[in-house]
């Protein structure tokens, strides 16, 4: 039987935005809308979710003079995001 | 890229590794232009220095390292201003830790030597520029990297030994190119 696929991150933009957390310490919301390509809203929907989840977490600030939101995986949605990939594999086999 | 797309166990794989990939491509060669502009200051001072000392015959020449920090950080400043859409990264931490630390080793140890207790400092510093190096190509899993800084460190270290007085300071004209060379790399590994 196949695990079942955590239903947060089985999004393709939410996923996207969860790889791209899994290999860094920190990325700005500018950084991942670049490396998506979504629009700002949608992101912005997508990054709540995942906030409500518990799997990141998110820092309001400015650099210089212009707001700057951070966002960071947190060490439940790097072990979902590991849970993930492990049940993706399964599904290869 | 769409929300609710139903994806495949392969496609998100696929999307997984393709995002980790172009992420870390991104980071490391946000860091190759560092290796280029220090290589690049290396290479200036010591063939400046040398030149100097070479026609004046004064080592006090050499007190002008001191200015290449200054000028360093105050390059590695003004090319760090288009960075900040970037993400942060361990790897790319860990480099510029390991860097720094190479930094102030090298700046308080050429203090003592000039000021305090005289030792050999050119041998000293290009092994540990060597080490520097080859730690940077363990952290980027780069093996031209590893043995670049084996062969420096080793190599100017003997050389140091047998070169004499401003001779030595082509040893870091030579750190600083194959510093240079090593943010190339870099930069085209990861393009």
């Amino acid at each position: 039987m196949f695990p079942k696929l955590d239903p947060i991150l089985h999004s393709e933009l939410r996923l996207a935005v969860m790889s791209l957390l899994a290999g860094v310490d920190s990325a700005d919301f500018t950084y991942l809308k670049k490396q998506t390509g979504a629009t700002s809203g949608n992101l912005s929907v997508q990054i709540d979710k995942l906030t409500t989840a518990g799997y990141i977490s998110v820092e309001k600030g400015f650099k210089g003079k212009m707001p700057c939101t951070t966002c960071m995986i947190t060490p439940a949605g790097l072990a979902a995001f590991n849970e993930y990939v492990e049940a993706l594999k399964a599904y290869l086999k | 890229m769409e929300q609710n797309k139903e994806m495949t166990a392969q496609e998100s794989l696929k999307l997984i590794s393709e995002t980790l990939n172009n992420s870390r491509r991104d980071i490391l060669s946000k860091s190759a232009k560092y290796y280029v502009l220090w290589g690049s200051l290396l290479t200036v001072f010591s063939l400046v220095i040398y030149l100097l000392w070479h026609s004046t015959g004064k080592a006090s020449w050499n007190l002008l390292w001191f200015a290449m920090p200054a000028f360093g950080y105050l390059f590695a400043w003004m090319l760090g201003k288009n960075d900040k859409a970037l993400p942060e990264s361990f790897v790319g931490s860990l480099t510029g830790k390991v860097w720094g630390i190479f930094g102030l080793f090298s700046i308080t140890l050429s203090a003592i030597a000039v000021f305090i207790v005289p030792m050999p400092i050119t041998f000293t510093i290009i092994i540990l520029l060597g080490i520097a190096e080859s730690i940077t190509g363990v952290i980027l899993k780069n093996w031209p990297i590893i043995v670049g800084g084996f062969l420096l460190g080793v190599g100017g270290a003997v050389a140091a030994i047998l070169l004499k007085s401003e001779a030595q300071l082509l040893l870091f004209t030579l750190g600083g190119v194959i510093l240079a060379a090593t943010g190339l790399v870099v930069k085209y590994q990861y393009k």
